[in-house]
């Protein structure tokens, strides 16, 4: 049992640090510009499948780098066409308008790829385990938890360690100020919502490999992602990477018992986070 | 200067609008093809949306296709015949009554059909039994549809569980083994294709070493494999369908478990296989129709006419229980000259298909006493490719009849009370 239940605590922590990924991208926009992006499933989702179309000519390695940078571009796009003229007015406007973008986004790649399940392959040598004992270790998971850290570290150096990253890190603090000081908080804005769609593209990719590609790939995996924001703490990144670590670990561990409570378990876990620390593990008191 | 304030978004906004998200997941855009007031309508309420969209897709397209054909040949009592397609969503049963209810009271259909869902197919039977209407439950398995919760007016196109399960159980404990562990979704069709397995097991002293009953939609099966492989077993019983069934196979393979175990079920589709990677494409299962069959009359006309209207993809089972559904309502109406829900429910009675709409061997008929249609089922294994086609994914080692593994009808619970 106690192996099982260690077995269930890794693999938890693998997916958690898949859920981390998208709960980063989300937190990031979130943090600086206060629009929840419900769209953030629909951007994974046209990652996975720009990744699937672009395979066959550039391979699993290629479309792992274009992918993401593509749906980045067009996610600057949407910012500067759709996102910008709601800034500043009531967050309603920002959630139906995100919500609407979700359902468009997830028809249109419907739309162009049609709703059967595509089949998306990893290179083989990854889609095997890397040993009998520990079998959900394959190759591609350990790959995955890897690219994860290396995004989290290149998105902490980002924003801690260059001066577009300082100016998100101050926007989030006060936008208003950071306007004063002459940085030009449109392309601020527009450079931090593409950093956040680039990790929704990428986490995406990840998933195409590991689950079946189709176009509601995205919004089955957006609660989670809310959900690791929540319980992490608003405007808080290493609070959204705790969250996304605590939900898998739950969901793993709840597998050995309670096998058809997985799901329910990550949000019995926020109702008592929000009961006991409303604002979250590390989120600041009074910052939203 | 610009004023750049940081709107007021609170922890209560984000809890409300993720609270709308999954509310909003049930809402989903309605499908209705043209209408005249003079037509026979044939009212379909099916997964158009979420984890059986595909599913539910090809039956719609089965559907059209039969439709097509009933108009060429004259159509309903001599009127032209329209389908009108509703999208019941893949999990919300409130949403599929509500288009039962619209297509009934508003659009005044004549015939029902679906639905994939077996919750919804068992809802929506109500529906339609108090509007006395014809319905023929195009894809929802579970045995209460021609059981326990039969209807007179009910009829099913799709096998039972029990008959699914029946019909491979043996070959699974002769050829792997008898110590099982179960992958179940945890709703009815789940539940009633455990059942069937576990039946099957205590009858030849058989061992459920375990069962992890797994939510409808959930996408990371790892925890479940853990648990599965802990026991060792000798066959992994996955009976997802749908997504669910791409996402636990593909994850079990990736994992190797396919190399340590046996992996099979009882209900496979052509359209999971498709959407699987070719090497997940494993293990031992039942297809309910095939599009490959040798000397089956009227089958490579109807695969080569669906191939037109299916982007030259071939027809799955989906695609065949539309087309079946839709014809067994265009033969009640012109056989009986009414449009009377009870006078064709009647007329049903032990009906056999025509080898037009049949398209499989041993003559399926729709028995008397449940109104379940009693088909060939198909017991064999996947392939990761075709020999001669890239969507010969599946190979049949065995044909199974129905009759010989459905419950007799006085064991299946089901007690119709015909109209007076």
């Amino acid at each position: 049992m106690t192996q099982l239940i260690l077995f269930n605590v890794f693999n938890g922590l693998i997916i958690g640090a898949f859920y981390a990924l998208m709960a980063l991208g989300l937190s990031l926009i979130l943090n600086l510009t206060g629009v929840i992006n419900f769209a953030h499933g629909g951007f994974l989702a046209l990652g996975a499948y720009l990744a699937f179309a672009l395979m066959p000519t550039i391979g699993f390695w290629g479309a792992l780098i274009v992918a993401p940078l593509l749906t980045a571009v067009i996610g600057i796009a949407v910012e500067r066409v759709l996102i910008r003229p709601v800034y500043g007015r009531d967050p309603l406007y920002s959630l139906l308008l995100t919500f609407g973008l979700a359902f468009i986004l997830e028809d249109g790649t419907r739309f162009i790829w049609g709703p059967a399940t595509l089949p998306f392959s990893v290179p083989s040598w990854m889609a095997a385990p890397l040993s009998n004992r520990f079998f959900f270790l394959t190759g591609y998971r350990v790959f995955m938890v890897l690219l994860v850290t290396v995004a989290v570290v290149v998105l902490f150096l980002i924003l801690t360690r260059t001066r577009l990253g300082m100016r998100i890190r101050a926007g989030t603090l006060d936008l208003e100020t950071v306007s004063v000081l002459g940085v030009n908080v449109r392309v601020l804005r527009n450079l931090n919502f593409g950093l956040g769609i680039y990790l929704a593209g990428l986490a995406g990719v990840l998933a195409a490999g590991m689950l079946g590609l189709q176009p509601t790939i995205g919004s089955e995996l957006i609660m989670p992602s809310f959900v690791a924001i929540i319980i992490g703490g608003l405007g808080s990144l290493p609070g959204t990477l705790l969250g996304g670590l605590l939900i898998g670990i739950a969901s793993g561990v709840t597998a050995v018992f309670f096998p058809s409570a997985t799901e329910a378990v990550i949000y019995v876990l926020m109702a008592l986070v929000l009961l006991v620390r409303p604002r979250g593990l590390l989120g600041e008191e009074g910052r939203f | 200067m610009q004023r750049f304030s940081m709107p007021a978004t609170s922890r209560r906004a984000i809890l409300k609008g993720a609270a709308a998200v999954g509310a909003l997941q049930l809402a989903s855009p309605f499908v209705v093809t043209a209408r005249a007031a003079d037509t026979v309508k044939i009212g379909l309420d099916d997964t158009f949306t979420g984890t059986y969209a595909e599913l539910g897709k090809n039956e719609q397209i089965g559907c059209e296709f039969a439709v097509d054909e009933i108009n060429a040949k004259g159509g309903i009592l001599g009127r032209k015949v329209e389908l009108l397609a509703e999208d019941s969503t893949s999990t919300d049963t409130g949403t599929a009554v509500q288009k039962a209810h619209k297509l009934i009271d508003r659009d005044k259909v004549n015939f029902m059909l679906g639905n994939v869902n077996s919750a919804m197919a068992l809802a929506i039977g109500e529906v339609t039994n108090q509007a006395g209407l014809l319905h023929i439950v195009t894809g929802g398995h579970t045995d209460a549809v021609t059981g326990k919760d039969c209807h007179w007016n009910v009829f099913r196109v799709c096998n039972t569980t029990h008959m699914e399960t029946h019909a491979v159980a043996k070959t699974l404990m002769t050829k792997f083994g008898k110590r099982w562990y179960f992958l179940t979704p945890d709703y009815a069709f789940g539940h009633t294709l455990q059942s069937g397995f576990e039946e099957s097991l205590k009858a030849n002293n058989g061992k459920e070493l375990g069962a992890s009953l797994i939510p409808l939609g959930t996408t990371d099966y790892s925890s479940y494999l853990i648990q599965a492989q802990a026991t060792n077993p000798d066959v992994i019983i996955v009976l997802q369908a749908g997504e669910d069934a791409v996402n636990c196979l593909k994850q079990a393979v990736q994992f190797g478990l396919d190399k340590r175990f046996h992996i099979a079920g009882a209900q496979q589709e052509l359209e999971v296989l498709e959407g699987l990677p070719p090497e997940a494409r494993i293990g031992t299962w039942v297809f309910e129709w095939y599009w490959k069959q040798p000397n089956v009359p009227h089958l490579t006309e109807f695969v080569a006419e669906m191939r037109k209207r299916n982007g030259g993809k071939v027809p799955t089972a989906r695609h065949w229980f539309g087309y079946v559904a839709t014809w067994t309502c265009a033969i009640a109406a012109n056989q009986t000259k009414s449009l009377d829900g009870t006078k064709m429910a009647q007329f049903l009675q032990d009906f056999k298909l025509p080898p037009e709409v049949a398209l499989m061997p041993n003559d399926p008929f729709y028995r008397k006493g449940n109104n379940q249609l009693m088909p060939t089922l198909y017991v064999g294994h996947a392939q990761a490719h075709g020999s001669d086609d890239p969507e010969d994914l599946f190979v049949i080692d065995e044909e199974v009849k129905g009759i010989d593994v459905a419950l007799p009808v006085d064991q299946t619970g089901c007690k119709m009370t015909w109209p007076t």
